[in-house]
């Protein structure tokens, strides 16, 4: 267990050190954010009116609303992508066999990767809702930053299962990411990111309520805005973990069977 | 008698055909049949430094691959220190100190320190061990001014002795070495060689498997030399045995007739 802890930490501060070494990327970044967080406040001015804002299942206008739709895409995506981009580089650098004959277990390394990459976008994330707090009213004084936590948690646990599927896929066919194409492609329209799913037809309603993302993102909303605690916000965690306690494992032996294969056919480094 | 230091029984391996297109998709799922080795079998004894002699494409790199738990076999069996390759592939590792060749392999912002830190951490050392481990090894291998840089403003044959300093990091009992000098300079390659033989092999408790293509290098370091062709283990002896069984002269002459690359034997050597 200590060894484990080692390590992680060990994984942590070698992109920690990495990321230091493009410092001007931080500042960027922090523009960046400034300059989404403004277009969603200008096209929220543009398009709310009392019908839009009666059509949305929390308070906060559809600023917050779509902010929060955004910034949770954000998340997704780095739960979808940090295993393949970490697998990619490993791979180009030459680093993955020289990680593969270390004494560190691969549930280790891969978890070791993902840190980061979480902590970093949940930095980001926090930039985000901080343009927008200080400088266009995005309304914070309701939240629960227990319950938001404990979705993002839920989240990132949920849909890591996939991000590890996708990059078996990777390991054994060398290219793309269908996991998240398809996930992140139904989610922006079966989701609820830009748009309540209250104005999709019913059959794409249907969608919606089989897609995790629906209850995440549902659930975050409600502990931003409307201060949701945990007990209220349960339902979407039970959803979330079970989906969790399914795919981790599930997508855990799925990336050893796709190691062990490459070790056969001796692609492992084949790009 | 005590444990191998390495045993390889009956080791067959064999890749999928390439393919190009869409059938790289079935790739994965196709039938191996491609030889790589074909039937390999030898044993080390814990202090022992052997070398694989071999063509390119003989087996070498598969070899120390599979020992490494980087690949598996298609049959037989390969074994450190007691533990098997394929069932128990972590124990293996915590036996090995592996290099694979190449300058690659290196994160190319972090400073050369910072890179072999973190394998050191992920091979379960501490920092005073590791405070101590690449002290040696930066005065062994000259590589004091040079740790503290990134890794992507050093030579290929710099970055080639830092991966040598990883691989024995963590004083592994069995290490694993394709090509150790390949890159290195005839001064680092020398030092290299006379640091292995002194620090590492004359402790007499760490074994050598290597494959080189540098004949006096194996002459220097190997008791035995494993001549491989197209898979196969042809001769497994030591060099003066291997020149005697041959007839040959000098190590070469050996290798170049057990693998049938003999040129044609003189008028003199056809009459003896």
């Amino acid at each position: 267990m200590i060894h484990a802890l080692q390590e992680l930490w060990a994984f942590f501060w070698r992109d920690l050190s990495i990321a230091r070494t493009y410092r001007t990327v931080f500042v960027l970044e922090a523009l960046e954010a400034l300059f989404g967080v403004a277009m969603f406040f200008y096209v929220a001015r543009f398009v709310d009116s009392p019908q839009l804002q009666h059509a949305l299942p929390q308070s906060g206008g559809y600023f917050a609303f779509s902010l929060i739709g955004f910034v949770f895409l954000d998340y997704l995506n780095a739960a979808m992508d940090t295993f393949d981009r970490s697998l990619l580089e490993a791979r180009d650098s030459g680093t993955l066999e020289h990680l593969l004959v270390t004494q560190t277990s691969l549930p280790v390394i891969l978890a070791g990767s993902a840190i980061y990459p979480f902590v970093a976008t949940t930095m980001r994330i926090a930039v985000y809702v901080a343009w927008g707090a200080i400088l266009f009213g995005f309304p914070l004084r309701d939240a629960n930053w227990l319950a938001v936590a404990a979705v993002l948690l839920a989240t990132l646990l949920a849909f890591s299962g996939l991000g590890i599927l996708s990059a078996s896929y990777l390991l054994l066919f060398k290219r793309g990411n269908p996991a998240k194409w398809f996930l992140l492609g139904v989610s922006s329209v079966a989701g609820g990111m830009l748009f309540p799913i209250s104005v999709l037809p019913d059959w794409l309603q249907v969608v919606a309520r089989l897609n995790p993302v629906t209850y995440a993102l549902g659930a975050m909303r409600a502990a931003l805005l409307d201060g949701a605690n945990v007990q209220v916000v349960w339902r979407p965690l039970i959803v979330l973990l079970v989906f969790s306690a399914v795919l981790l494992p599930l997508s855990m032996a799925v990336f050893a069977w796709a190691l062990r294969r490459t070790k056969t056919t001796g692609t492992l480094m084949h790009r | 008698m005590p444990e191998a230091a390495i045993a390889v029984a009956s080791l067959e391996k064999s890749f999928p055909p390439a393919r190009s297109g869409w059938r790289a998709f079935l790739q994965p799922f196709e039938k191996p049949t491609v030889v790589a080795l074909a039937g390999l079998s030898f044993e080390m004894r814990p202090g022992e430094a052997l070398a694989l002699l071999g063509a390119n494409g003989a087996g070498k790199s598969t070899l120390l691959k599979i020992l490494a738990t980087l690949l598996l076999p298609t049959h037989g069996r390969a074994q450190i220190a007691g533990h098997d390759a394929v069932l128990d592939p972590r124990a293996v590792r915590s036996q090995i100190g592996y290099h694979a060749g190449s300058d690659l392999g290196f994160y190319a912002r972090l400073t050369g320190r910072e890179n072999l830190r973190f394998f050191g951490r992920l091979n379960h050392l501490s920092d005073a061990a590791f405070g101590r481990r690449i002290a040696l090894l930066a005065e062994q291998f000259h590589l004091e001014e040079v740790l503290g840089r990134q890794v992507r403003t050093l030579s290929s044959g710099t970055v080639q002795r830092l991966s040598l300093a990883r691989a024995l990091l963590h004083e592994p009992r069995v290490l694993l070495l394709d090509e150790p000098t390949r890159s290195l300079d005839a001064i680092a390659a020398s030092e290299f060689r006379r640091y292995l033989k002194s620090e590492v092999l004359g402790r007499g408790d760490t074994s050598l498997l290597f494959a080189s293509h540098t004949l006096p290098e194996v002459e220097l370091l190997a008791d035995r030399v494993a001549v491989m062709d197209a898979g196969r283990l042809v001769a497994c002896d030591t060099p003066a045995a291997l020149k005697r069984s041959t007839g040959a002269a000098t190590l070469e002459d050996a290798f170049m007739r057990l693998t049938g690359r003999s040129p044609q034997l003189t008028a003199e050597e056809t009459t003896e």
